[in-house]
């Protein structure tokens, strides 16, 4: 019998075939990778052959859920996608939350995986009487939230569906996975669906799955609702993430026109203080949260969830100050799917290229709002330069060569989100090792950076600890799955994380477990990419910020020196039990019950 | 005065805490307090080192001697002030060491009517000079002067730096509290106009920047309506990120109070 809130299996589906098989998931591996991405990367290592195209049949992607799903504990709907990212060529998660992951786990499943291609443009849908294709050749072309809408007319109350849009059709290597307008969005896993010619999945609960002691989770998700209500999450609930851009402006960490600046003039016209009064039409939650940070927006003719990483990939990092331009953009790569730091990230590198010749395209320049329509229009359709930009910066700049290499904007190939490195050194060493490469969410370095405990400028000790805390951290919220704007209310993170998850499913888990179990993940996630071609090289940041200081708004210049970086992700292998090249030793790899 | 200088109050901070601090922003190495043997010393931030003096009553140079010696090795420029110039500000102590930087061994001001050898800039390498003459009993300043190369900044050179002359265009830098008198007067003076603004939800219907009157980080936070708590973190002139309410402000400084749970 699984533990409370787990049903012990995965379901494996053949979208060649359609048929499909359970995968049983003992208690040893539920406790050692919880679900999400911990469990995904469990599945990858388990279902991935060594070396597969991410774009090929035989690459497998894992919606995977947690045993929190279905609880009323607040921000608990959330699951994770996981494969092998067709931008950086290393495991990849991008999670996501909405009715999806309640439905989908109640299927009866803690994981949904797909692998093979179909043979034309299907729907994989999964319910009770198990897993079926249907043809989904009406769908294929629309954006992802009119497929998701088209398909659940179709099938009925009670179906959920996660689609792809047209860009994940034309396999652009940014391509995102949409649902109830959210999306799971970076690394490109909509395209990896969208090789396998499956347009959507939709769920429909079947079954039920119970707690093991349904008494205390129901306390305390009482008393997590309470907390979610305070101050640590005021900023997502008062004016959301956007809040950030006006503030990192101010302090110099926003990356502006391809991380040439650090500051935008631009950016007070784009701020959450100011557009909040005038643009706001709606503010959302997803399923099962309190907080409710979705703040709606209307501008360009759309409406769309505005967040900071959309508004500082497609402005300042293109060098777009106009709001209703910016906003125009953001609809666009949520019509097309597309994710929008590396939309952005790849644009704004080839802003640069254009200006310095490296490429033809004289209309394409900084701060032409018109040029940034015309590129992620290129982009989801694969035509003209776009397909070149679909590759993404990475891949892109090997292509053009010359230096277009030393500032594209990316970290294993996956573009960078907007923090900058040179005023943030513990973000910078976050950045650098990170498994999914240069992203926020998987290290939330950038805390310590803004906490006004250590020297933002002078990476350090402190700086490891710090990256290698937060983490941590992220590991565990990533695979309870809990939303990461809760983060704040915890004050003892680990303890009270295990003892929720406890009472879901009758563990005894305490803090300490728990903090092994994030080392486990981590560690996994680095062994899938060294097994998938990771080199010592990899760790690292792009040329331009580490050659090139920037100025901040107070005339000092600040620098991330090739030393200062080496010397923090020395600290940070030493820290992780890793050898002087980041790899791990074989007897902590026995540790991780992989096979 | 009644209370030793170093420990007197300034804003609800003391006076060696606003120097240490002031110069700590200033500068990008360490920060030395020198105190007599077994001087008690007010709370200091963590990252300030206290060195002792080797004897007690030998005057600037003993001091000097002592404090260079501990930064041999760590920093080419010592900027060395008393503790009892409450005024001293940012931009005086970027003037004074850009002296030394420019190729002297001391950058020493001249202003309201004197030298000032304890707001004056020299280079690490006169530690041994220093030493050697405490040893032949030469206290006084002016006997290491004579033993190195000194770019004498009289007023007209200080105010010629547009940024010290905006910021601080008497000279107060150099005023220093020697009587009870001296210490309430400059107590009473205003506490300097610096710009302030919230971000975010901190906002709260105060867009924009605007100026307070503040002498420290807290003080300023005071003037806007907020608080510094776990919540809530300054940016001081966009640049450290701080918590620490008796972090010095001076004259022009502008400071960002931020969410502390900023991020994505």
């Amino acid at each position: 019998m699984a533990p409370g809130g787990y049903f012990g299996r995965a379901l494996v589906v053949d979208a060649g075939s359609g048929t499909s098989s359970v995968l049983p998931l003992d208690e040893e591996v539920l406790r050692g990778y919880l679900g999400g991405a911990g469990l995904g990367t469990w599945l990858m290592h388990r279902l991935a052959p060594p070396g597969a195209d991410p774009l090929g049949a035989q690459a497998p992607l894992a919606f995977v859920f947690s045993p929190l799903v279905g609880t009323p504990l607040t921000t608990s709907a959330k699951f994770a996608v996981v494969a092998k990212s067709p931008l950086t060529g290393m495991l990849n998660d991008a999670l996501s939350s909405s009715h999806f992951a309640i439905s989908g786990k109640l299927t009866g499943h803690d994981a949904i995986v797909v692998r093979g291609a179909c043979d034309r443009p299907s729907a994989l849908l999964i319910d009770g009487d198990g897993a079926r294709l249907a043809d989904a050749a009406d769908l294929w072309g629309l954006p992802a939230a009119h497929a998701e809408q088209r398909l659940r007319e179709r099938l009925g109350r009670g179906w959920r569906a996660a689609a792809i849009g047209p860009a994940g059709e034309a396999q652009v290597r940014y391509a995102t996975i949409s649902h109830d307008g959210r999306h799971a969005g970076r690394g490109g896993l909509g395209a990896v669906l969208g090789a396998k010619r499956v347009k959507a999945v939709a769920v429909r609960a079947a079954t039920k799955v119970a707690p093991a002691d349904p008494g205390a989770v129901l306390a305390a998700a009482r008393d997590l609702r309470a907390r979610s209500f305070g101050p640590a999450t005021a900023k997502y609930r008062e004016l959301g993430t956007l809040a950030n851009l006006l503030a990192f402006n101010a302090i110099s960490a926003l990356p502006t026109r391809n991380f040439q600046a650090a500051t935008f003039a631009g950016a007070p016209r784009l701020a959450a203080e100011e557009l909040a009064g005038l643009r706001t039409v709606a503010r959302n939650s997803c399923a099962s949260c309190t907080i409710g940070c979705e703040h709606i927006y209307a501008g360009g003719g759309r409406k769309m969830r505005v967040e900071y990483e959309n508004v500082f990939a497609l402005g300042p990092m293109c060098g777009v100050s106009d709001p209703d331009a910016v906003l125009a953009a953001s609809g666009l790569c949520d019509e097309l799917g597309l994710d929008t730091i590396s939309a952005g990230g790849t644009i704004a590198w080839a802003m640069e290229c254009a200006e310095r010749g490296l490429i033809d395209a004289p209309w394409l320049r900084f701060g032409d709002a018109d040029a940034l329509m015309r590129a992620l229009a290129e982009i989801g359709a694969r035509e003209g330069l776009g397909d070149l930009l679909a590759e993404g910066s990475r891949r892109a700049a090997e292509q053009v060569g010359g230096d277009a290499a030393e500032f594209a904007p990316h970290v294993k190939g996956l573009e960078l989100p907007g923090y900058e490195p040179r005023t943030m050194h513990a973000m910078a060493l976050g950045l650098a090792v990170n498994s999914r490469g240069a992203d926020h969410n998987r290290s939330g370095a950038y805390e310590a950076d803004l906490s006004g405990d250590l020297d933002r400028f002078a990476g350090g000790d402190a700086q490891v600890a710090a990256a290698i805390e937060t983490e941590d951290r992220a590991a565990v919220m990533d695979s309870l799955v809990l939303c990461k704007f809760l983060r704040g209310v915890f004050r003892e993170p680990f303890e009270e994380w295990a003892a929720l998850l406890s009472a879901v499913t009758g563990w005894d888990a305490d803090g300490a477990e728990l903090r092994r179990t994030a080392r486990r993940i981590v560690l996994a996630k680095r062994v899938f990419n060294i097994r998938e071609g990771w080199q010592p090289g990899d760790d690292w940041l792009p040329e331009r910020l580490l050659s090139q200081p920037v100025e901040t708004s107070s005339g000092r210049v600040a620098a991330l020196a090739p030393e200062r970086l080496r010397a923090m992700i020395s600290g940070y292998y030493a820290a992780r039990g890793l050898d002087a090249e980041g790899r791990p030793a074989p007897a902590d790899l026995a540790g991780l019950g992989l096979r | 005065m009644g209370t030793p200088k170093a420990a007197l109050e300034w804003h609800g901070s003391t006076l060696l805490r606003r120097t240490a601090g002031i110069l700590a922003r200033v500068t990008d190495g360490p920060v030395l307090v020198v105190r007599a043997p077994g001087q008690e010393l007010p709370a200091l931030p963590p990252q300030v080192e206290v060195v002792e003096d080797p004897a007690e009553g030998l005057g600037p140079v003993q001091g000097l001697a002592a404090g260079l010696a501990a930064l041999s090795g760590r920093a080419d420029i010592a900027f060395v002030s008393s503790t009892d110039m409450p005024f001293l500000h940012p931009a005086f102590v970027r003037r004074v060491v850009r002296a030394v930087a420019d190729g002297a061994d001391v950058g020493l001001p001249l202003a309201h009517g004197y030298p000032q050898p304890l707001a004056a800039a020299y280079r690490v390498t006169l530690a041994p000079v220093a030493m050697r003459l405490v040893e032949q009993q030469r206290l006084r300043p002016a006997f290491l002067f004579e033993e190195c190369q000194v770019a004498r900044l009289d007023e007209a050179a200080l105010r010629a730096d547009p940024v010290l002359a905006a910021l601080d265009p008497d000279l107060d830098s150099v005023i220093n509290v020697n009587s009870p008198d001296d210490y309430a007067q400059a107590r009473a003076r205003q506490a300097p106009e610096v710009t302030v603004q919230r971000f975010g939800t901190l906002a709260d219907g105060h867009h924009g920047p605007h100026p307070v009157r503040a002498a420290t980080v807290a003080g300023a936070a005071t003037a806007t309506g907020l608080a510094l708590d776990r919540h809530v973190v300054a940016a001081l002139n966009g640049d450290q990120i701080t918590r620490d309410g008796e972090m010095p402000l001076a004259a022009g400084d502008t400071v960002f109070f931020l969410s502390a749970d900023a991020g994505g």
